[in-house]
């Protein structure tokens, strides 16, 4: 039996001095290498579970617990996210005045790896997302699909046990959707991480082998 | 601009302590003799026989310091000497010679007399009165090479001054052995104090440096500087923060790549450094530039040089880091302090 590497207690999320509840007491348990998608409506709370679950803002009250460890108290925020979780968002998110190649090196800057080993780690993470021939792009130069596939490089780059999607497809054509989804499981896979995707779309939602549909603020039975 | 204004008004109000240093030192005067106060054109020239008397005193001679409009566009420092004083011995003259005592006569440092257009043989009116050019001269400071010097008597005449002059300058008699000349110069003063009651006998160097005049300038340089600083610092405090809230959204992915608050901080800090940086390094070229016009200018060219020293360029560049660091420390605690998902969310 695995242990789960992250663990939601009657998590409470509320905005505007509790007049809005985004999250009502959720709980839940991810387990180590799982792959795991959050789908639900608009406004139903999924983004926000996933932006607890990655360290990203704190709850208004219960706990994530990351590997038994709780995120805030036991293990600081800031360190979280740069050593053990990747973000991949739906709007890419890769600063504009750097190339391909130094937008993968951001995060390996928070973990103060040398230079010349994050040019080398970013230039083989990008060569294995198939951007081998646009390392010294930047964003504007790249297609949707390629700057995603940017984006999941960088996730990568601080060897997270974590990747967190929040809508990775939600700006792709279907082809490019179909692919990112691919290259996500494939990685998953090959490295033993657990991903949690968050996404609308039906097809993925229903392509994890752990699907977690949410109504407001509450996961459904 | 902050930075140009300091290496300009700073580096004129220096410069203008260094020309009053070279003006002593060039002459060899150990003392200066002059009103406890303010320095003015009220002292008993007659004193100046009791002060020679004194056994310490090797020469004492007089001395008027005015500033007189000449022209409409020149102005310039004007000094009442005796024909036989000791402050001559500084003075190369480049034509004609010095003038006599009892005459309208005036000699011109090389400066002032190209300002002027003036050479041996020309008339100059002063103060409504014709002098003749008898010399031209070079002087050992700028505050000489732009004054007019003329006979002690002349000056106290035509600023209606009979029998008082601003000071006096003193030699000494050489130290005796087994003290210093410092030990010496200070015994000097109580003794010169003692006998002139109420007349201040300060050292030359110190005369030189603390006088109302360049204590004067200092302050006034200070100040605008100081008020153009403050300016400089909001104008980087302001560009800081537009450039974080523009930024709100780059300093959100940061934050959620893993980037603590304080490399945001450190970021936007250093950012800042630069900018007061490459501000203070153009304020060097702007104030330099400033500074060589001023010294080239007819209405200020007699007292100031165009010298900056290094000391003052780094001076300079330590203002601007420290602008730098200033301006940008609320603008830095602000990026840093956002949060991740809020400033994601920014437009």
């Amino acid at each position: 039996m695995t242990s789960p590497v992250l663990e939601v207690r009657n998590l409470r999320k509320s905005y505007d001095d509790g007049r809005i509840e985004a999250l009502r007491g959720v709980d839940l348990s991810i387990e180590a290498g799982d792959f795991v998608t959050i789908s639900g409506a608009s406004g139903s709370g999924k983004s926000t579970l996933l932006q607890l679950l990655g360290g990203l803002d704190t709850a208004t009250s219960g706990q994530v617990l990351f590997q038994n460890a709780q995120l805030g108290t036991a293990i600081g925020l800031d360190d979280y996210r740069a050593h053990h979780v990747g973000f991949i968002f739906q709007a890419f998110y890769l600063l504009p005045t750097l190339r391909a190649i130094e937008n993968v090196q951001v995060p390996m800057l928070a973990v103060k790896q040398e230079g010349q080993n994050r040019a080398q780690r970013a230039e083989e993470l990008l060569c294995e997302m198939g951007l081998e021939h646009r390392l010294n792009q930047y964003p504007n130069e790249l297609s949707a699909g390629e700057r995603q596939r940017v984006a999941i490089a960088r996730a990568l780059a601080n060897h997270p046990s974590v990747l967190l999607a929040d809508e990775p497809t939600g700006n792709l054509d279907s082809v490019n959707s179909a692919r990112i989804m691919e290259m996500l499981i494939g990685i998953q896979k090959k490295r033993g991480m657990t991903l949690i995707v968050v996404t609308h779309e039906n097809d993925i939602a229903n392509s994890a082998p752990h699907h977690i549909r949410i109504r407001d603020g509450k996961i459904e039975a | 601009m902050a930075i140009g204004a300091f290496v300009a008004l700073v580096g004129f109000s220096r410069s203008f302590e260094q020309e009053w240093m070279r003006l002593y030192s060039s002459a060899g005067t150990d003392i200066v003799v002059v009103e406890k106060t303010f320095l003015e054109t009220s002292i008993d020239e007659s004193l100046g026989t009791k002060l020679q008397a004194l056994p310490i005193v090797s020469q004492a001679t007089p001395m008027i310091f005015n500033m007189m409009d000449l022209t409409p566009e020149v102005n310039a420092l004007s000094f009442g000497w005796k024909a036989d004083s000791y402050d001559f011995e500084a003075l190369t003259f480049l034509s004609g010679h010095k003038f006599q005592d009892g005459k309208a006569e005036v000699i011109l440092g090389d400066v002032l007399a190209e300002n002027l257009n003036k050479k041996v043989g020309d008339t100059l009116e002063i103060q409504g009165k014709a002098f003749t050019v008898t010399g031209v001269y070079h002087g050992g400071s700028a505050l000489e090479a732009g004054a007019a010097i003329l006979p002690i008597d002349q000056l106290q005449e035509i600023s209606s001054l009979q029998g008082k002059v601003s000071g006096f300058h003193v030699r000494l008699q050489p130290a005796p052995k087994g003290q210093t000349q410092e030990q010496y110069v200070k015994r000097a003063e109580g003794i010169i104090e003692a006998a002139l009651p109420g007349l201040r006998a300060a050292p030359a160097s110190e005369w030189a440096s603390k006088n109302q005049f360049v204590a004067l300038a200092h302050a006034v340089a200070w100040g605008t500087s100081s008020i153009a600083l403050i300016v400089g610092i909001l104008g980087i405090a302001n560009t800081m923060a537009m450039s974080v809230f523009e930024r709100t959204r780059e300093i959100g992915i940061l934050r959620a790549l893993g980037w603590k608050s304080w490399n945001i901080m450190l970021l936007i800090q250093v950012e800042a450094i630069v900018l007061g940086v490459v501000g203070g390094v153009v304020g060097l070229g702007v104030g330099y530039a400033g500074l060589k016009l001023l010294a080239t200018l007819p209405q200020t060219a007699s007292i100031v040089s165009a010298d900056v020293s290094p000391a003052h360029l780094l001076q300079a560049l330590g203002i601007a880091i420290l602008a730098g660091i200033v301006a940008g420390a609320i603008p830095a605690w602000r990026g840093a302090h956002l949060s991740p998902v809020e400033a994601l969310r920014h437009d």
